[in-house]
């Protein structure tokens, strides 16, 4: 694999790890439905 | 006078999380996702796949659950009623909320066979079944008899597949029966647990691969991660690869469907639909970008080398999926139990889609005909199985490939387009705003009330422009159908049409009681 692949590979799972944390922290941070 | 009943809700946040997420995880993220990617630019397809998930998926996203959740406030659970809340003035904005119901379930139609064939292939997987078969012909012959398309000596006819889809379809039906809280909600939590284990099992195993043929060093892991992730930036400059981006996009999220209007149509005006939806979303990422994207097309790279992953990465989602994939998993130590693992997460990616796509239809009659739900399962059982009919025995006849087109791609666009020219234009950005925002618990960013207003409907309008000067007449005048298929693929379409005007039909029954029921109480 080159460089570049390597960087898409790492960009993309990065930012859907984080988005997948940060909602999901949030989400057991609030409160439940009404 | 009938007494209205009260509608059902969603048990906890996370139930309606983890249903919607079920609804967008599908067999696609697995396998349509992985050849999309290879074929159009490998890591350079990134960037068009992301930047539709800002400007198109995700506005999308949270119109739709926001219109769910507006519409669940006057007991309206599907698009017709949503609709008419909306612009209440038009006697005929109804009308174009069939669709709603008309797309999930012509997807439901050819959707529950295929998804079938993962639960009758996990079970010939753990029962080896094909274990023997070591190349793509005997595979492809394997499936062939399964599908009825030739009678062979693994399969005497239909009758296997026909046994798998009845057990499939009752337990769609079963799922659905037991209602919103009772049965989706405590399925799908259940399921996508399962899915999740068994994706990382898999993966993990795809990745600890590394060489299997010491001959052939080059054929290993990392190479075959390259094949998908390594950047072709000049693909970026295809107009075809951009659609094929925004494509996945839509197909992935659920968005344009109908789906998430109706399941958002259960929660309470006050509950959150930002984050709930994004977090929805982020799953479904996951599930698509981390997991589908290591598994299929590294595995194949690694076993049949860089020369024969071209054309298995074009070679379809069916060819990838119930060919290819036994194939490689025969090759591995405790070959049944990862074939099990594989064909049983594409079986839970698909039931946990296909119950999602069966509810707009019973909630339209729950709601609109103010008939139980029990009553309401029971009619769409019937109407579904008669339906299926055709797509089980007319397979091989473009059959399925029609009613994807329609239901699953043109549809799907048409349906988008109309829900964000009356969300952002005419309900109104300001009161669209605000209502995005009630009981929200995080802020959508400021430059999505640009986005939705101008940016994705004009993308939306891109996308159907493009497609109908490169695709409509050849589509319509049925170019690429075989003289012989001719007659089953209009036979489809006439179906389709008669499908469309029963569900507009009953709309127009259904506002006249309404009406009367006004009346009656004046």
């Amino acid at each position: 694999m080159k460089f570049s692949g390597w960087i898409f590979l790492i960009s993309s799972w990065g930012l859907i790890l984080c988005l997948a944390v940060f909602c999901f922290v949030k989400v057991f941070s609030k409160k439940e439905l009404k | 006078m009938a007494q209205v009943k009260k509608r059902e809700s969603w048990g906890s946040r996370l139930g309606i999380i983890m249903a919607v997420a079920g609804s967008a995880i599908g067999l696609g993220n697995f396998l349509r996702f992985p050849a999309k990617a290879a074929a159009n630019g490998g890591g350079a397809f990134m960037i068009p796949y992301f930047i539709s998930l800002l400007l198109l998926g995700i506005p999308l996203m949270w119109i739709e659950w926001t219109l769910g959740r507006y519409g669940g406030g006057f007991e309206h659970g599907t698009a017709p009623g949503i609709f008419h809340s909306l612009w209440q003035k038009n006697r005929f904005i109804k009308y174009f909320g069939v669709i709603g119901i008309f797309g999930p379930l012509v997807i439901l139609i050819y959707y529950t066979y295929i998804e079938s064939w993962t639960l009758a292939y996990s079970f010939f997987a753990i029962t080896g079944k094909y274990a023997s078969l070591t190349d793509q012909a005997s595979m492809r012959s394997f499936l062939s008899g399964f599908q009825g398309l030739e009678k062979n000596q693994y399969f005497n006819g239909l009758s296997t597949a026909y046994a798998f889809f009845l057990t499939t379809f009752i337990l769609n039906i079963w799922v659905i029966y037991r209602g919103i809280k009772g049965g989706i909600e405590k399925f799908c939590k259940w399921a996508l647990g399962i899915l999740f284990i068994f994706g990382f099992l898999l993966m993990a195993r795809v990745l600890l691969l590394g060489a299997p043929n010491p001959a052939l060093p080059a054929w290993n892991v990392y190479n075959g991660l390259g094949f998908l992730w390594n950047p072709d930036f000049s693909a970026l400059k295809s107009a075809k690869v951009w659609l094929e981006a925004a494509g996945q996009i839509f197909f992935t999220l659920s968005v344009g469907i109908g789906v998430i209007l109706t399941y958002a149509s259960y929660l309470k005006k006050g509950d959150d639909v930002v984050l709930s939806g994004l977090t929805a979303s982020a799953m479904n990422e996951f599930a698509e970008v981390i997991l589908g994207g290591s598994i299929v097309i590294t595995a194949a790279f690694v076993f049949f080398g860089p020369v024969d992953i071209q054309s298995i990465a074009k070679s379809g989602v069916f060819n990838l999926g119930f060919v290819t994939m036994p194939l490689i998993l025969n090759k591995l130590p405790l070959a049944g139990l990862f074939g099990f693992m594989w064909f049983f997460l594409l079986f839970l990616a698909g039931i946990t889609s296909s119950v999602s796509l069966a509810q707009p239809a019973v909630a339209f009659l729950e709601d609109e005909f103010n008939i139980n739900r029990k009553k309401a399962v029971s009619i769409l059982a019937i109407a579904a199985f008669i339906f299926c009919q055709p797509v089980i025995f007319f397979l091989g006849h473009g059959v399925v490939d029609e009613l994807d087109f329609w239901g699953g791609t043109f549809f799907l666009v048409i349906f988008a387009t109309i829900e964000i020219i009356l969300f952002a234009w005419v309900f109104g950005m300001e009161k669209a705003w605000d209502e995005i925002h009630k009981g929200a618990d995080m802020a959508v960013p400021g430059v999505y009330k640009f986005i939705i207003k101008y940016i994705t409907p004009l993308f939306l309008f891109v996308i159907l422009g493009m497609w109908f000067a490169q695709e409509w007449l050849p589509k319509i005048m049925m170019k690429n159908v075989s003289g012989a298929d001719k007659p089953f693929v209009l036979g489809t379409r006439l179906g389709l049409l008669l499908i469309f005007a029963i569900l507009a039909v009953l709309v127009k029954i259904a506002w006249g009681r309404r009406k009367n029921g006004q009346k009656g109480k004046k």
